[in-house]
């Protein structure tokens, strides 16, 4: 497919793009769903198609077909410069690209088994054992699992010469148990909520998962949350699990740092940012045991990749380093208005061949600290413990947050003690982080998959990773109603 | 540029996959989506987008089993590929005892909702309308936002004798207007027709919420009396769409409606309903199964009537389809995409100076549930939100965040706005709802802007 989208890139030049790139993306998925031991259904889709940027006196036009034809993708090509010059009827700085050096290369996610090949009924199997396992729990009312299989291969040319060809493949699977009783809906879910746990994998992820394994654990919990009282209105200390750390990490810090964002690039839909360019260096956005980092280059996170949509090699940057704001997740174009010698930190992706790349998380980790989680929840003499997101909410800034959770503990003298449904937690970006006083070791901290995290105008949903470990927080309010 | 392919070549399409050896069933979803996006930010446009796209999703039913496989190789030979995609799957799959069978044959009305000026809409057109808009804002100000024209069609047809056809268009214009001291206001229209959308008032409308919300003061969270208008309303009721208006979830007691169908659930002068074939709103007149579409009454004086049903959910509640099938799979079940919020008589001013110490809200932001069966909800407000004090509007207010039971809301509501407007809290929907004056509304915490 090289061939077709360097076509793209020479039309573009030759209808007057000063720059233009191109990506024909070919993207097969299977997703199975079982619920109470029945099938919900098996969808199998495949998309492909060709989107052409083209940059024109400074200013970006976007076009993508589905047609495969010479003719149709040289057309499409001309419209993107067409669009580009639209574009500049009302002026603006011209856009300039930071530099990269463009590379011929091949990628392709290690995988051990590839999940496409996995034969059906074995998936499903799967799912039917730990549906079952789930129903045996008396009260359990909704026995759910599903898996999810991703392969996007894309070709990528640029007029500067780069030409990448890259096939990322994302595999992931969960359990939801419901139980109902008395106008009280409570879940569980493994490993986390929101189908599970993706990652750039193959069917062995699946495999390690154990499902099946959890399947009576979390019906179990989920029977046991409907006698549960409501999580206290107060404020305490607050042990967050890995897998809320993600959600927390996601919203206020992914979001917060994405360039363009702070650019105002992205006000109309989701919001801007607190965090202005002025901050890098300055902004305490946490206390001294927070460090962030964006790194593509890990195994296995969702946001793992060997170069982005500009054709950016996958890397590792500090977002902030105990405590203090260092760097942004950023574009060519965002990383030139950081000033020469800036480049972009590889973040620009897109969702699919349809849509023009923007800046996405890659894996945004909060790096781990010291310790097991039960030696933090061991160090806390009273507060609470939650796991699991079950909801989130932040204001048009990054500033205000409120999350929900699946399940909560009360904390008491080192020991987990009595049971809490419908958990939450509200509070302020820094103010919340900078209250962090405890984050848990390398032996706590893993890599946990967003599938759904959605951005720009049209709307555009990406798959993303953060990799995080328990932490605890001083003075949070929870129990909000 | 690209135009529609039509009702004969959409079927001559589908035909080809309903011709299918070895399967009991096939039923055929095809799309045909293209157009173009401008959007801008800072006052100047950014990103600006064209695209044209096509799906062929074929379900098939074999044995009691179900397969689905979609691709967007809109071609013959793609129909075919997809098919047997979807026979291959189903012969493996685990029997469904809850299907429904396929929509049997019926009639379907044309709503003439394809515009051809808005699906022929260049991007030097969008780009004007949007240069028409920042024209409104004064130094000092600047815009973000997205003008879009898009143009779909939609064909189901399936081995029981349904087909039906149906194209449109839409038009959207958004925007943020924010500068100053840090106010910020909002606009959105959303219309059928590109001719409908009018810059220049999407502009003054933003620009003036702006202006008029500059240097924002602090206030304490509590329970006040809020005016939302219909953007903020728009809110309350898609969730409560979301949490409660399927037929399955109700039939499956997740649902806050589950064992209240006949009971008054808030105040008698709240009517729901949903209606696709009202010329008030956007869509096609068929659901994704092919059943026509109809006017279905949710909550008429407050009491609950009934959910919304696919063939699925219509089968576990011993009913009949009310056409609110999503495309398959869907485990989620059926969905109103057409909400209307009946209207009242209150202007916004009456309103206001129906208020004697309460908050004018112009938008919520990025919700989400909190409690589904007490239809309790989370979000901040945006784009300007005022503190109102003996009936009129005393000074702007920095955001708050809302933990509040929709049905609670309400359940107060003292005057419904005469006026109403389409907007869409979830991309796939779209719902017509006024403004709405509540007694009580409670804010739990504040935000610094």
């Amino acid at each position: 497919m090289l061939e077709r989208v360097q076509l793209a890139v020479d039309a573009a030049r030759r209808a007057g793009a000063g720059y233009a790139d191109a990506r024909h993306v070919s993207e097969e998925t299977e997703s199975l769903t079982v619920r109470n031991q029945e099938l919900e259904g098996i969808d199998r889709t495949l998309s492909q198609g060709v989107g052409i940027r083209a940059l024109v006196d400074g200013y970006w036009g976007f076009a993508a077909t589905v047609h495969g034809e010479e003719a149709e993708i040289e057309r499409t090509a001309v419209l993107a410069t067409t669009i580009a010059r639209a574009a500049s009827r009302l002026p603006m700085e011209p856009v300039r690209l930071a530099p990269v050096e463009p590379v011929h290369a091949v990628w392709e996610t290690h995988v051990h088994e590839d999940p496409f090949a996995v034969p059906l009924d074995e998936k499903m199997a799967l799912l039917m054992e730990a549906s079952r396992r789930m129903q045996e729990v008396e009260g359990v009312s909704f026995a759910e699992g599903s898996l999810d299989f991703y392969r996007r291969q894309t070709s990528f040319a640029s007029s500067e010469g780069a030409a990448i060809e890259q096939t990322v493949i994302n595999s992931g699977g969960g359990l939801v148990a419901t139980a109902i009783r008395d106008g009280e809906v409570q879940r569980r879910s493994y490993p986390t909520s929101g189908r599970g746990d993706l990652r750039a994998a193959g069917y062995e992820h699946i495999r390690s998962l154990g499902l099946p394994a959890e399947a009576e654990r979390i019906g179990r919990q989920a029977v046991e949350l409907l006698s549960a009282k409501d999580c206290p209105s107060e404020i305490t200390t607050l042990v967050l699990d890995g897998d809320q750390m993600m959600s927390q990490v996601h919203e206020s810090v992914g979001h917060p740092l994405e360039l363009d964002r702070v650019l105002g690039m992205e006000e109309a839909y989701a919001g801007t940012s607190f965090v202005r360019l002025s901050d890098r260096g300055k902004l305490r956005y946490g206390s001294d045991l927070v460090t962030l980092s964006a790194d593509a280059t890990i195994s296995g996170g969702l946001g793992t990749f060997g170069f982005d949509d500009e054709g950016v090699p996958a890397q590792r940057v500090i977002l902030v380093e105990s405590g203090v704001f260092q760097g942004f997740i950023s574009s060519r174009e965002t990383a030139s208005v950081l000033g020469p010698g800036s480049v972009s930190s590889g973040a620009m992706r897109a969702d699919g061949w349809q849509n023009m790349p923007l800046i996405r998380m890659t894996n945004i980790n909060l790096e781990p600290g010291e310790g097991t989680l039960e030696e933090i929840l061991g160090d806390t003499t009273d507060g609470i413990y939650m796991a699991t997101n079950q909801s989130w909410s932040i204001d048009d800034k990054r500033v205000n947050f409120q999350f929900g959770c699946e399940i909560a503990w009360r904390i008491k003298n080192g020991r987990r003690t009595e049971l809490y449904k419908n958990p939450n937690y509200t509070g302020i970006t820094t103010e919340f982080w900078g209250s962090c006083d405890a984050v848990g070791g390398p032996e706590e901290w893993r890599v946990w998959g967003t599938p759904n995290c959605g951005k720009g105008q049209p709307g555009q949903v990406a798959r993303v990773g953060h990799g995080t470990s328990p932490a605890r927080f001083r003075n949070v309010r929870v129990g909000v109603r | 540029m690209t135009g529609p392919i039509g009702p004969n070549d959409v079927k001559a399409i589908a035909d080809e996959a309903l011709d299918l050896l070895g399967a009991d069933g096939v039923e055929v979803l095809l799309m045909h989506e293209w157009g173009g996006l401008t959007r801008f930010a800072n006052s100047s446009i950014h990103q600006s987008t064209w695209r044209e796209d096509t799906a062929v999703k074929v379900r098939v039913i074999a044995g009691g089993r179900i397969g689905v496989s979609t691709s967007n190789d809109f071609s013959k030979e793609g129909a075919r590929r997809a098919a047997a995609s979807a026979l291959e799957i189903a012969l493996v799959a685990a029997p469904d005892p809850a299907f429904a069978g396929l929509a049997p044959a019926a009639e379907v009305k044309d709503l003439d909702r394809f515009d051809e000026a808005t699906a022929r809409t260049t991007p030097e057109e969008r780009a004007e309308g949007v240069a028409t808009l920042v024209a409104q804002l004064e130094d000092g100000f600047h815009a973000a936002g997205a003008f879009d024209t898009t143009s779909v069609e939609v064909a189901i047809a399936n081995s029981e004798g349904q087909h039906c056809y149906a194209p449109y268009t839409q038009s959207t214009l958004t925007t943020v207007v924010s500068g100053g001291d840090g106010g910020a206001g909002s606009a959105d229209v959303t219309a059928g027709r590109v001719s409908e959308i009018d810059p220049e008032a999407v502009g003054r409308r933003a620009f003036e919420k702006a202006r008029d919300s500059q240097s924002a003061r602090d206030l304490e969270p509590g329970r006040y009396e809020v005016v939302l208008e219909s953007l903020a309303v728009d809110t309350l009721v898609s969730f409560l769409a979301y949490m409660g208006f399927g037929g399955r979830g109700i039939a499956e007691g997740r649902s806050p409606f589950s064992g209240k169908q006949g009971l008054k659930v808030c105040d008698d002068s709240i009517d729901i309903f949903d209606d696709a074939l009202s010329a008030e709103t956007l869509g096609i007149p068929f659901d994704f199964e092919g059943t026509p579409k109809r006017r279905i009454s949710i909550i008429e004086h407050g009491v609950f009537l009934t959910g919304v049903h696919d063939r699925r959910s219509a089968k576990q509640s011993g009913t009949e389809s009310t056409g609110h099938a999503l495309p398959p799979p869907n485990p989620e079940g059926p969905f109103p995409l057409n909400l209307f919020l009946g209207t009242g008589d209150a202007a916004i001013e009456d309103m206001i100076a129906g208020t004697r110490r309460g908050l004018l809200v112009s938008k919520f932001h990025y919700s989400n549930i909190v409690h589904p069966i007490e239809t309790t909800i989370t979000g901040m407000t945006r784009d300007g939100t005022w503190l109102i004090e003996n009936g009129v509007i005393a000074y702007p207010v920095k955001n708050f965040r809302f933990t509040q039971s929709i049905l609670e809301a309400l359940s107060n509501v003292e005057m419904i706005g005469r006026d109403s407007v389409l907007a869409s809290e979830f991309f796939f929907a779209a719902s017509r709802v006024p403004a709405l004056k509540i007694s009580g509304f409670n804010f739990t915490s504040k935000s610094d802007h």
